[in-house]
């Protein structure tokens, strides 16, 4: 399972979803685009922009499903089926 | 590519109370509250208040910048006018800093990022910050809808004049007849007709409820 969080370091439903990914245990990939710079930063929007249609964070991916803001309970369905 | 500062309105030492004092009027009026979450809403306005000194204005931490001037407007705290289909059908904004103002727990509201089909109720105005006898434009997401109360009924419009896109939401009223600020089209606001074929503009259905207008889009 591959599992990808795009976030924001301000935004508090990104903290959410880090800690829920966290206490999951589940390994996922974080890119924290507000931290990067340069190209780094718009290959990462470009990227949001591709997978989830807008600019809204979180941004999480599973597998080939993308779920865009907090959502606890579908996330808990991909990573625990 | 740089991008120009933004006109500054905070002064430095801005604090989390000023920016409850100067948000509260502006989303009262687009039926509005903050999240009643304290500790939530702290948690959110300390974010801008980082991104009001890295920035110069406090965008939304929930989205991010890109550089383009115009788009950026669209992400200034609080951000409701530009969102306000889908925010509706949320009851709440994208970050759940504000909701709606007769959500009771806003704490429950977290999890819900699903914006559901069919029509969103956006309330557009306070029925007392409305005079009669006069048209203003209202932005609902990427509509703009002419607004206007005439004796004492509201009626909402597509606010495109058909003739050359002047904007009827500046426009005048006479009687139930709004007429375009630039050549003088005259659409009635009842059922958007106007004399000339083919050139009628949509409306919207409004209802008024807890002291707000709410335009169905």
């Amino acid at each position: 399972m591959r599992v990808t969080l795009f976030a924001l370091s301000t935004c508090p439903y990104c903290r959410m979803t880090k800690k829920f990914l966290d206490e999951t245990g589940v390994e996922y990939e974080l890119t924290e685009v507000d931290s990067l710079e340069g190209e780094e930063k718009e290959s990462a929007v470009a990227e949001v922009k591709r997978l989830s249609g807008g600019t809204s964070f979180p941004v999480v991916v599973v597998n080939d499903e993308v779920i865009v803001g907090f959502n606890k309970k579908r996330i808990k369905e991909l990573l625990l089926p | 590519m740089s991008t120009p500062a933004p006109r500054q309105r905070f002064h430095e030492g801005t604090t989390i109370e000023d920016l409850k004092a100067y948000m509260t009027p502006f989303v009262v009026q687009l039926g509005y509250v903050f999240n009643d979450d304290t500790e939530f809403v702290d948690e959110v306005l300390s974010s801008e208040l980082e991104i009001l000194d890295q920035t110069g204005d406090v965008y939304c931490p929930c989205r991010v910048r890109t550089g383009d001037p115009k788009e950026d407007l669209k992400v200034v705290c609080p951000c409701i006018p530009f969102y306000a289909d889908q925010f509706a059908k949320l009851r709440k904004c994208w970050c759940g800093l504000f909701v709606l103002h007769d959500v009771e727990d806003g704490s429950e509201l977290h999890g819900v990022i699903d914006v559901p089909e069919g029509p969103a109720d956006v309330p557009v105005a306070r029925v007392e910050s409305f005079p009669d006898g006069t048209v203003r434009t209202v932005r609902i997401g990427r509509r703009e809808v002419a607004l206007a109360r005439v004796e004492n009924d509201f009626y909402a419009l597509g606010n495109v004049c058909r003739h050359a896109f002047g904007p009827l939401g500046q426009g005048f009223v006479e009687g139930h007849t709004v007429i375009c600020p630039w050549h003088g089209w005259r659409y009635d606001v009842r059922d958007g007709t106007t004399d000339h074929p083919d050139a009628d503009v949509k409306t919207y259905p409004v209802t008024v409820r807890d002291g707000y207008v709410i335009v169905t889009v």
